[in-house]
Formats: structure tokens, C-alpha cells, sequence
């Protein structure tokens, strides 16, 4: 703390503006040179970096439905579905669960399909469907490996649960908890997980 | 948002409905605050996209929301407030605790209520910069301030924050 008290304001106030990317045009040499040679400065630079990485990582919260309309975001519905949203995300799609029941029907349909895909033999893609470098790794981005299961919804929920819609009624409740249970039962394996925002390659599943 | 394109009403609201609300939040650490503000905002959001015309949007809504929130400020001071955060504290009923997550709901608590002895001239600009993600001139279209004060601020601003917190970093 003393060390940064110690500094000149003006370049201590650099520091912010270098960590933002706000610097104005010559001042970034200025702060480089300067960072060379000054270890006070240094420490000011990280201590101000954790502070900054702080405050960014307060919770964005959700506003309350009544509101702010919301969007029934399905590729949140699979982070849902998969244990990988952080605590305080989780809790607020469950209670949206709770109301909306456009968006647990579509949870079953997701589900549905991603029981059923999980099931399916491991085959290779045809060739022509995969860039060459991604050929050998078999690792897709965790959003296209989202949006190439919700593509596939319609094609594998009709093929294994047959096409129907999934009315509101009591199991419903009994399935959030099992939802609820897959992501508590993920947390105790994987502390971590819960306090970082899911930063995941798509092959991380069981 | 494209600049030369007016939103709808209902495009405002679902596209920065939450970052107002946060907004709010963050500098009021109230949750029927954040609330009301997010519907004021809208409010006054429909009415003046009447008369918008095609420009800076983000600077124009910025610029609108903290104005209501500092009439709700003005007023509020006739009332007696909670300085406490109501929120952020994750009910744990249904899950296992492990030391990371309660670390990680102290650690927003502790941001939180230091957030709330900033002045407020401070937090406006620390919030709308890392909570928001405004960029320094965006803020100094909303708050009407030069850019270098933007980032005095901000520096200042975060810089009293790190002293008023005191856990190990
Ligand atoms: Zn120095
Ligand atoms: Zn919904």
C-alpha cells in the first residue's frame, strides 16, 4: 500500500489508464520505459490489476423478470443442463425455471437430446463436414459444440423420446431436482468450478 | 447497438435492462433500488426515443440513467437508507458450501459494501468502467465530464477501494 501512495500521481494514474487500454498516443512509452526501471511502480501495477480483476468479477446479476424481458437463452439452458454456469448464474436460472415454463420444456427437449447424443457411437464425421487441422484434435469450441447439439434436437429427441411436448405439471418439479443434483454433485468433485466462470474446451465431459 | 439505428423500447430493455439494473446495484447495493431505478430508466427511455435522434445511443442512455439515478439519490435523502448490501449472499440450502464459494461470496460482499464509501463522484465512474464496461469516453459522454477526469477518477476511485478492502492479495 505504501508504495503506491509513494508514487507520483500522474504516473500512477498511467497505470489505470495503461490497464484499461486507454492510454493516449506516446504516453505507452512513457509507461514502458518507466515500468522498466521502477520495481515501486511494478507493485503499484499489479496491485492495481487485482483490483481492477476484483471488481470485474462481481456477479452480473439478473434484473427481476417483471422488468426486464428476457431472451429464454438456450445455449444458457445448456450450461444449465451440463453444471457449468457459476453459482451465482445457476441459482437464477433455476428460479426462472421455477416460473417460465416455455423454458422448461426446453430444457427437457435439451436434455432429451443430449442423453440421446451421449448415447450414440463415437463415429468420425465425414471428412468433407471437418476442417483438416480440427480432423486430428476432435476438439470444437465449447458454443459450436452447443449450438451443433441444439441443431440436432429435432432430429434426435423425435428419433429416441418420439415428438411431443412436455406439459407443466407435477414431474416437472422432481426433474429440476435432478438438474439441481447433477450441478451440486459436479461442485463437490470440482470445487473450483463454481466460483470461476465456466472457461471450458468442449471435450471436458465424462 | 448501431448507432444510426433507434431501438425499439423493447430492444433497450432487453439489451441493457440487466446492465442497468447492475448499475443501479452496485451503487446503491439495494436490490428494490436497483429496481426502481431500472424502471425509471425505461421510462424515461420511452419517452425520449420520441424525440431521439440517431447518434451516440450508449452515451445518450447512459446520460439517462445516471440522471435518474441521481434524482433518486436527491430523493432518497429525505429517507432513511440501509448503508448495508442486501445481496449477493447465495442461499446455500441446496448445495454444498466449499471454502471457494463462500470465499468468492465474502470477496463480492466486501467489494460490494467498499464499493458504498467511495464518494460518489468515484463509484459512478468505477462502476460504469468495470461494471458496466463503458469505455473512459462513453463515461465522459454520460457523467459530462473531460476524459482525463474520467480517468482520474477511476484511478482514484479503485485505488480507495484497494485500501478499504482487506483481504490478502
Ligand atoms: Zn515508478
Ligand atoms: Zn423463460
Amino acid at each position: 500500500m505504501a508504495t503506491m501512495n509513494d508514487m507520483p500521481d500522474h504516473i500512477d494514474e498511467l497505470l489505470t489508464a495503461y490497464l484499461d487500454g486507454e492510454l493516449r498516443p506516446g504516453e505507452l512509452q512513457l509507461v514502458t520505459v518507466h515500468l522498466d526501471g521502477c520495481s515501486n511502480c511494478i507493485l503499484a501495477f499489479h496491485e492495481l490489476k487485482e483490483t481492477r480483476a476484483a471488481l470485474r468479477s462481481l456477479p452480473m446479476l439478473r434484473a427481476p423478470e417483471s422488468l426486464v424481458p428476457h431472451g429464454h437463452d438456450e445455449i444458457q439452458l445448456s450450461a444449465y443442463l451440463d453444471g457449468e454456469l457459476p453459482t451465482t448464474e445457476y441459482r437464477l436460472v433455476f428460479d426462472h425455471l421455477q416460473e417460465c415454463a416455455d423454458c422448461r420444456a426446453n430444457l427437457h427437449e435439451l436434455d432429451a437430446a443430449r442423453t440421446a447424443i451421449r448415447s450414440l457411437p463415437g463415429l468420425d464425421p465425414p471428412e468433407f463436414l471437418m476442417p483438416a487441422s480440427r480432423r486430428v484434435e476432435h476438439k470444437w469450441p465449447a458454443v459450436q459444440v452447443r449450438v451443433a447439439a441444439v441443431a440436432a434436437v429435432a432430429a434426435v429427441a423425435a428419433l429416441v423420446v418420439g415428438v411431443r411436448s412436455f406439459p407443466n405439471t407435477a414431474p416437472v418439479s422432481i426433474d429440476l431436482d435432478s438438474f439441481a443434483n447433477r450441478h451440486v454433485a459436479r461442485a463437490s468433485v470440482e470445487p473450483g468450478f463454481q466460483v470461476i466462470p465456466a472457461v471450458h474446451s468442449g471435450g471436458s465431459h465424462p | 447497438m448501431s448507432d444510426d439505428l433507434i431501438p425499439t423500447w423493447e430492444d433497450v430493455a432487453r439489451s441493457y435492462g440487466r446492465k442497468i439494473y447492475n448499475f443501479a446495484y452496485r451503487l446503491t447495493g439495494n436490490r428494490d433500488d436497483a429496481s426502481d431505478l431500472v424502471q425509471e430508466v425505461l421510462l424515461r427511455v420511452r419517452k425520449g426515443l420520441a424525440s431521439y435522434t440517431p447518434g451516440s445511443f450508449e452515451g445518450w442512455l447512459w446520460r439517462i440513467t445516471r440522471n435518474a439515478f441521481l434524482d433518486s439519490v436527491r430523493k432518497a435523502k429525505r429517507r432513511p437508507t440501509s448503508p448495508l448490501p442486501d445481496d449477493d449472499r447465495i442461499s446455500l440450502v441446496s448445495s454444498p458450501s466449499p471454502d471457494e464459494v463462500l470465499a468468492s461470496v465474502r470477496l463480492s460482499e466486501d467489494i460490494q459494501s467498499a464499493l458504498l464509501k467511495l464518494p460518489l463522484d468515484f463509484r459512478e465512474c468505477v462502476v460504469l468502467c468495470d461494471v458496466v464496461g463503458l469505455s473512459y469516453e462513453e463515461i465522459a459522454n454520460a457523467v459530462d465530464i473531460p476524459v482525463g477526469t474520467v480517468r482520474s477518477r477511476i484511478h482514484r476511485g479503485r485505488k480507495m477501494l484497494r485500501g478499504l478492502l482487506t483481504w490478502p492479495l
